[in-house]
Formats: structure tokens, C-alpha cells, sequence
């Protein structure tokens, strides 16, 4: 079991340090000049500096460093928690996601909760439910939901609950009421994404041997699905956790620009404008890190609901 | 509604004037600021007004006056910061402010203000002649700590030095003279703050580490999120352009940064805040769901630069021929560009400069759209008409490439319009980091900008290229003999204190600025508000921005 445990942990820490070295190369890979960007985004004009002046605000940026020299400075910086200086906005980068990840921290738990609940009684109805029209009906939900713009149904949303009946405010980050509608708009794609796998699995359990025994016991279908199916059909639910972790980082981008919150998805988005290199390269290493985080929480769970998974490596060697 | 400024010096002119100002101006002046009071009643002091806007620059979070470009922010410097002098948005005319009185040397090299008695800061010290002096000299160290990035290094140049003559009286010296100087002190970017914050850094003065001398002080200022103002207590020296000079009446001010045209709208109209102040004009659609909610449509053109497209005339580029220019400038309609994308009553752009801006000349004569007279110039260039409806000469296409931001429909209908001529217009989109680097490199033939700011000097911030922002924009637009001639015309009106040459000089310039193609004007940029039904005492600025003095809310 340890030896599992250290497996996934080493193998999550390559995956870090992977994302890193990768969005390292594409930001200083870019086509154009990453010294004039990086100045430009300063609000420095390089054409209007002398060669003297030009050299004091690279070496400022440590942008006169030879790339190799850059990279492993900010790598040594990341691993010691200092993500090093934002350029467009003059501060350590660990203060503005400070600053910010409260907010989507927020967002992503309610946008969370909402998928679990949301997916889970839909997969569940969909599979409970015998009369066909409304079973059909269930099972075709969710590709609806996955296929509308999350950009659009924020929008929708704005305008029915915000501006026509005035329930909750349209933009913001005050207080709870101002989460619930860029939650459910986060929440409508995950969940139909949970709700797909979770019906699929609940079939495939359904139609298994040991469910027979179950309903031959004289257990009533509600109580076997709850009991028996869901906790072999969360499994192949519990893969895609880290997709839709995943999903949730890059929604925030869309969300909170349309909602006006101030988190780490718009820090993001302004980041990418003016081509921040320090934020962006930290935004990345973060999303890379939770998602990492989550799937090694996944993968170590697996044992727990299903003991198969960690008795067959032992079985072979 | 548009009124053409124009500074008169004569003072018979002058009283003139603001009698007609005032008496026209009650009834002229832009609808809501005399009809919603009417409907509202009297003013009422208290409450908190909510302020929509735009995104916050994502480059440059600035809120200090000497540094920030921002058009958001001078609205906020505007109500936190009092300048030397005022200027009047109906007259041009500059008006007593910090100072109650200046005079010029007949040379041009010096400024003397006398100083109003009794200003303090909110920290409690007092608008001296040493505090004028220590703004004079915390811009001079900003321009060099900045490399005259800092937007207000082009507000004063030529200037040297300050001397305090007596406790209220001080001179500043200038090395070359600068007639534009006296409407710079009225700006938000020369707004005087406490000296003391210079001790600071621009990056700590940009997060708002200052105190002033406004009718509002700063509580808070979370970059793209919320930015909140105080009344301040005990202010009584508001401008006199101004109804009310003493406190203001609200007690709070709230601006918040959404970055959707339609949810800042419907914030607007179901009642979350109390004015959609947006940086891109009002679609028809949002005027038509701001009137119907009974929320007023406010506007004014934003002085100095209109939105304009600058050629690259290197050698060797189809632009670099003037008769292509002219063509390009005849192929555009100019009309119905503004009746499309805006909407009927939009006003057409006029030349190099909006309306609003002091010495402004109309030169819409040389701007009509003449399809005709495009087909000509182009064919007389030798560009023919060839395969596709494109135009060639010697085998290759007339493809002109324009730098863009961002498509918009109004990019799509120029290119449009220039394909009925047979020019292939390219929408190169490049994002707004990679921008100045692009131009630098000079693989483009058109890019379009503008400049906020009620004087024409404006434009030697991007034709000059000692001056400009971009010195290969400034470089690329004109020729090096229109280039000296432009450098002659702002240099005599900028070192004339005679009124008539500035006039003068200024009206040869937009003449010579659209004969030569230097400027090709695209659109008047027109300020809009959405103003909810509650508010009154609506005012802009002669720089277009929100003045918040005279502002109210019924409770």
C-alpha cells in the first residue's frame, strides 16, 4: 500500500514539474520579442529607451539573464514559494494570488457542491426512472447542458434572475448571493459531465449479478441502486473528478469576467493580456497543482471503494 | 448639444461669450442635468452612489494623477484631487481654481499663480506656494524614475523649475515656452496633490498612497474590483464652474469595474447601480433599454485626438504614394460608419481632432465619402482593377494591413468599404502586450489610436516622435518633410502667447493633417452615460469626464 502511495506522489511531482518547464518554454518560445513585451507590459516603450536605459530595465527584470539562467532561478523561486514579481503590476506574485484565491476558492467549492448534488440525483433519476419519454428525456439533459456556452448561459442567467426578477446580484463578490449564479453557471457543464459518466456506469452496474441477488434478497430498487450499484458506479465518476476540477479553473476565466468577481480566473485573464510571464507561469503551476493534487486523492481513494485495484499489482509481481 | 471650444482672450469676447454660455447653455446643455432635476426636486444630501465601469487597465492599475492615461481614473482623480485652475466645457475658457488669479510673462518662460487662502489637504496641511512646488518637483523626478513613461511627462514640457515667491504666490520657469501649459494646469494629470507623496514610489502612488485637496477622499482602491470615495468635511472651495462649491452632497461614492457592455447596461436598468459610465459608446440597443427604463442617455465628445487610423508611409508600402491616402480617405463614408455603428444621431468625426477640443476646425469637406474620386486617384496610381475586384500594379494586390486589438464591427465595415474601391484591407489582431512591439517592427500600414486631452497639442504625443508614446508609429505616419512642417506648426503655436497664432497655426495644422493623409479620421468618440432616474446634478467635464460636485441621489 505504501509503496502505491509513494508511486502516485512521485508520479504527481514529475506531472508538476512538467506543467511548469512546458508553460516556461511556451511563454519564452512566442514569437515576438519577450523583452519588448515584458517592458511593454511594464508601460516601458522600448523604442524610446537609450541602449544604456534599455539594459538597467532588463537587468531590472533579470531579462539580461541567459534563458537557462531565468528558468532554474524561477523554478528554485517556485519551490520556495516565491513566484517571483508581477511586471504589469509591480508586486510579488504571491501577494495578488493571495489577494484573489479566496474568491475562487469560494466559487469552485459552491460550483462543487452544486455538480455533486446536481449530477448525482440527475444520473440517479435517470436510471430509477421506468416510464421511457421522461427516461429519455433524463439521459438527454446533460449533452444539453455540456453544449451551451458557458459565456452565454452566464449572460441567461444574469438576465432572469439578476435583471428580470431581482432575486440575486448580477456582479460582484459580496457575500453569498452574489456566488450562487456563477456557481450554477460553473456547476450546469460539470455536473452534466458527472451526470453522463454516472448514468453510464449506473447501467453497466445495474445489469450485474450481484444486483440480482440483491433484488432476489427482496431489497426494494431504490434501496438497492442507493445501496448497492452507487458506490461501484462512482468509480469511473471519481476518474473524471480531475477533469472537472480542471473544467472548474478554466470556467472561472469565462465566469468571472461576465460576472465581474475578482479571482484567480481573472487575474488570469488580465495576466494573459498584457502577457505577464511571472503571473501566468504561477496561475499555471497552481491549476496544475490542485489538479495534480486531486488526482492523486483520486487515485488514492480508488482502494478504499474498490480493494481489486490495489490487489491485482501485488497479484501479478 | 456639441459645442466647438474655442479660448477667447480679448475680454470683451470673453464676457460675451460666458453670457451666451450661460444663458444658451441653461437650455442647451445635455438633458438630464437640468430636466432630471426638475422632476427630482431639490438636492439632497447623503447617500451612496454606484458607479459602473469598465475593466481597470490590466497593464498599468493606476489611480495617481501625474501617471495614469486611464480615461476611468481621471474621473476619479477629477473628484479627489483639485487642479490650479478649471476649465469651462462650454467656453474653453480657463477659469480660477486652486489659483485665483496667474499671470504670463510676455515670453512665455514664466507662470506666476496666486494661490487661494485657506485650501488643506485632507491630511490637514495647507495648498501652499511650497506644495505647488514640491508637485512641480515630484513630476519633474516622476518623468525621470518613469523614463517619461508617466502620461503627465507630456503635459509639461519645458518646464524647469519652481520658485515660492511668498506663502501664497509661486512661479513656474519654463526653458523652451509652452502655451498649452495654462489648460494643462486645469487637467486631472496636473492635479495637485499632498508633496508628501512623493516621498513614496509611482507604484505606491499609483495604488493611491496620496492625499489631496478634492471634494472626496480615497478609502479604498482594490484594482479592477472596487475603488470607493468619501465626502470630504469642511470643503468650500469647489471651481465655480460648479453650482455647488461647498461638500459635496454624497456621502459615498462606489465605482465597480464589469467588464460586459450588456450586464454594466442591465446593472443599469434593473437598478444595481446608479450610473453605467462605459468606454465604448452605448450600442442603439443599450440607449433604447436605458430610455425605457426611465434612466437618461448623457454624452459629450471626448476632447483632444478623435479615433483615427495612422499610415505607415515607409518606402515601399502602397501608402507611402499619396494619391493611395486620398483614396483611402475618399473610399471611407464616414457617415455612415457613425449612423451604423452607433446610431442615427451619432455625430460624424470632423478631422484629426473631436469637436470638443480647443481650436477644433471642421474639415469634413475633404472627409466625404466620393467613391468615384477613390477610383480615380487609384487608377491614375496605376493600381487596376484586376481579379477578385482587388486592385494590382505590377502583379501585386493592394493589401493593406491594419493593426487591431480586437475585431469590431465598425473594422469589418471599413473593410468593407474599401473593398467597393478594390483595396484589400487585412484585420491583423494582435493582442495589446505584443502591440508596441509590432509597430516597431513596421510590418503594418495602418494602426489606429487617440489621445483624451482639451488641447491640440495633444497630437504631438503620437506624430512626434521625440515626444510619442511610440516613436515608430510617430516615425511610420509621416513623411519627413510634412514631419518638420507639423513640428513648425505646434512649435509656433506653442511658443506664441498671442491667441491668433495659436489659432492660426493650429487650423493650418488640421488642414495640412488630412490634405497630407497623416490622419485618417474614423469616428468621433463620444462619451456616454447611463444615468438612473434618482440622480441629479450631472455634469461633465470639459475633459468629458463625471464630475461628481453637483451629483445627488433621491433617498
Amino acid at each position: 500500500m505504501s509503496r502505491y502511495i509513494l508511486g502516485r506522489a512521485a508520479q504527481a511531482v514529475v506531472v508538476l514539474w512538467a506543467a511548469y518547464t512546458l508553460t516556461f518554454v511556451v511563454l519564452y518560445l512566442l514569437p515576438s520579442d519577450p523583452v519588448a513585451l515584458q517592458l511593454g507590459a511594464a508601460g516601458i516603450e522600448t523604442d524610446k529607451l537609450s541602449p544604456v536605459q534599455l539594459q538597467a530595465a532588463m537587468a531590472k527584470y533579470g531579462l539580461d539573464r541567459p534563458v537557462l539562467e531565468q528558468y532554474l532561478s524561477s523554478l528554485w523561486g517556485a519551490l520556495h514559494g516565491d513566484l517571483g514579481t508581477s511586471i504589469a503590476k509591480q508586486r510579488p506574485v504571491t501577494a495578488l494570488l493571495g489577494e484573489r484565491i479566496g474568491s475562487t476558492v469560494a466559487l469552485g467549492a459552491v460550483a462543487g457542491v452544486l455538480m455533486l448534488v446536481g449530477g448525482t440525483v440527475l444520473a440517479y433519476l435517470a436510471s430509477y426512472v421506468r416510464w421511457r419519454p421522461a427516461r429519455i428525456l433524463l439521459t438527454r439533459l446533460p449533452s444539453v447542458g455540456a453544449s451551451f456556452p458557458q459565456f452565454f448561459i452566464g449572460l441567461l442567467l444574469i438576465q432572469l434572475f439578476a435583471f428580470t426578477l431581482g432575486w440575486l446580484p448580477a456582479t460582484g463578490s459580496d457575500g453569498f448571493s452574489s456566488l450562487i449564479l456563477p456557481a450554477l453557471t460553473i456547476s450546469l457543464l460539470t455536473s452534466s459531465l458527472l451526470a453522463q459518466v454516472l448514468m453510464r456506469s449506473f447501467d453497466d452496474t445495474l445489469s450485474q449479478a450481484y444486483i440480482v441477488t440483491a433484488r432476489a434478497k427482496g431489497l426494494s430498487r431504490a434501496a438497492v441502486q442507493w445501496k448497492h450499484a452507487f458506490r461501484n458506479a462512482a468509480l469511473p465518476a471519481m476518474t473524471i473528478l480531475g477533469v472537472i476540477v480542471g473544467l472548474t479553473v478554466t470556467s472561472a476565466i469565462v465566469v468571472e469576467t461576465v460576472f465581474a468577481r475578482n479571482g484567480v480566473g481573472k487575474l488570469a485573464q488580465e495576466s494573459v493580456v498584457a502577457q505577464d510571464v511571472p503571473v501566468v507561469l504561477a496561475i499555471v503551476a497552481l491549476a496544475a497543482a490542485v489538479f495534480v493534487v486531486v488526482n492523486l486523492v483520486v487515485d488514492l481513494l480508488y482502494p478504499l471503494l474498490d480493494p481489486r485495484i490495489v490487489h491485482v499489482p501485488k497479484v501479478s509481481r | 448639444m456639441f459645442t466647438t471650444s474655442s479660448v477667447p482672450r480679448r475680454r470683451g469676447v470673453a464676457a460675451l461669450a460666458i453670457a451666451l454660455a450661460t444663458t444658451l447653455g441653461l437650455s442647451a446643455c445635455s438633458s438630464g442635468s437640468s430636466a432630471g432635476s426638475d422632476d427630482l426636486g431639490k438636492p439632497q444630501a447623503g447617500g451612496t452612489l454606484k458607479v459602473a465601469f469598465w475593466p481597470d487597465n490590466a497593464a498599468f492599475s493606476c489611480v495617481d494623477p501625474f501617471q495614469t492615461y486611464w480615461i476611468e481614473h481621471r474621473t476619479v482623480i477629477r473628484n479627489l484631487a483639485d487642479s490650479l485652475t478649471d476649465q469651462d466645457p462650454e467656453t474653453g475658457e480657463i477659469t480660477p481654481w486652486l489659483a485665483k488669479s496667474w499671470a504670463i510673462a510676455p515670453d512665455g518662460k514664466a507662470y506666476t499663480f496666486h494661490l487661494r487662502d485657506g485650501v488643506t489637504f485632507s491630511d490637514g496641511t495647507p495648498v501652499d506656494a511650497a506644495a505647488i512646488k514640491g508637485n512641480v518637483d515630484g513630476w519633474l523626478e516622476t518623468v525621470k524614475a518613469t523614463n517619461g513613461a508617466a502620461f503627465g511627462s507630456s503635459y509639461i514640457l519645458g518646464l524647469k523649475s519652481a520658485t515660492v515667491v511668498d506663502p501664497l504666490t509661486v512661479e513656474l520657469d519654463f526653458s523652451t515656452p509652452n502655451s498649452s501649459f495654462l489648460q494643462a494646469t486645469s487637467t486631472t494629470n496636473l492635479a495637485i496633490v499632498a508633496p508628501d507623496a512623493f516621498t513614496r514610489t509611482p507604484e505606491q502612488r499609483c495604488l493611491g498612497e496620496y492625499v489631496a485637496s478634492g471634494a472626496f477622499t480615497l478609502d479604498s482602491y482594490k484594482p479592477n474590483e472596487l475603488l470607493t470615495i468619501s465626502r470630504r468635511p469642511g470643503y468650500t472651495w469647489g471651481s465655480a464652474l460648479s453650482k455647488n462649491t461647498k461638500e459635496a452632497y454624497l456621502d459615498k461614492v462606489e465605482f465597480s469595474y464589469v467588464a460586459e457592455d450588456s450586464v454594466r447596461t442591465g446593472n443599469l436598468v434593473s437598478g444595481a447601480v446608479d450610473i453605467a459610465w462605459p468606454r465604448n459608446p452605448f450600442t442603439v440597443e443599450d440607449r433604447a433599454l436605458i430610455e425605457a427604463s426611465d434612466a437618461t442617455v448623457e454624452s459629450r465628445s471626448l476632447p483632444g485626438v478623435s479615433q483615427s487610423l495612422f499610415p505607415n508611409v515607409t518606402d515601399g508600402r502602397p501608402l507611402s504614394d499619396l494619391d493611395v491616402r486620398q483614396a483611402f480617405v475618399k473610399a471611407l463614408d464616414l457617415k455612415s460608419y457613425a449612423t451604423t455603428i452607433y446610431g442615427d444621431d451619432y455625430p460624424v468625426v470632423g478631422g484629426a481632432f473631436d469637436e470638443t477640443t480647443t481650436y477644433y476646425v471642421s474639415q469634413a469637406d475633404k472627409l466625404a465619402h466620393d467613391k468615384a474620386g477613390a477610383e480615380k486617384l487609384l487608377d491614375a496610381a496605376g493600381w487596376t482593377l484586376g481579379k477578385g475586384g482587388y486592385r494590382y500594379k505590377d502583379g501585386e494586390k493592394l493589401t493593406l494591413k491594419n493593426l487591431i486589438q480586437v475585431s469590431t464591427p465598425g473594422d469589418e465595415l471599413i473593410q468593407d468599404q474599401l473593398k467597393q474601391v478594390g483595396i484589400d484591407l487585412v484585420l491583423d489582431v494582435v493582442p495589446a502586450a505584443e502591440r508596441p512591439a509590432a509597430i516597431t517592427n513596421g510590418d503594418y500600414d495602418l494602426v489606429g489610436t487617440y489621445f483624451t486631452r482639451a488641447d491640440p497639442g495633444a497630437l504631438q504625443f503620437i506624430l512626434d516622435p521625440d515626444l510619442a508614446n511610440s516613436k515608430a508609429l510617430a516615425v511610420n505616419s509621416s513623411s519627413p518633410e510634412t514631419l518638420a512642417e507639423i513640428k513648425d506648426l505646434f512649435a509656433t503655436a506653442a511658443r506664441t502667447t498671442d491667441d491668433a497664432v495659436s489659432k492660426t497655426a493650429y487650423a493650418d495644422l488640421q488642414a495640412l493633417l488630412v490634405d497630407q493623409g497623416v490622419t485618417i479620421p474614423v469616428v468621433e468618440r463620444l462619451q456616454y452615460a447611463g444615468v438612473s432616474n434618482k440622480v441629479g446634478g450631472f455634469a461633465f467635464t470639459s475633459e468629458s469626464f463625471l464630475k461628481l460636485n453637483d451629483v445627488w441621489k433621491k433617498q
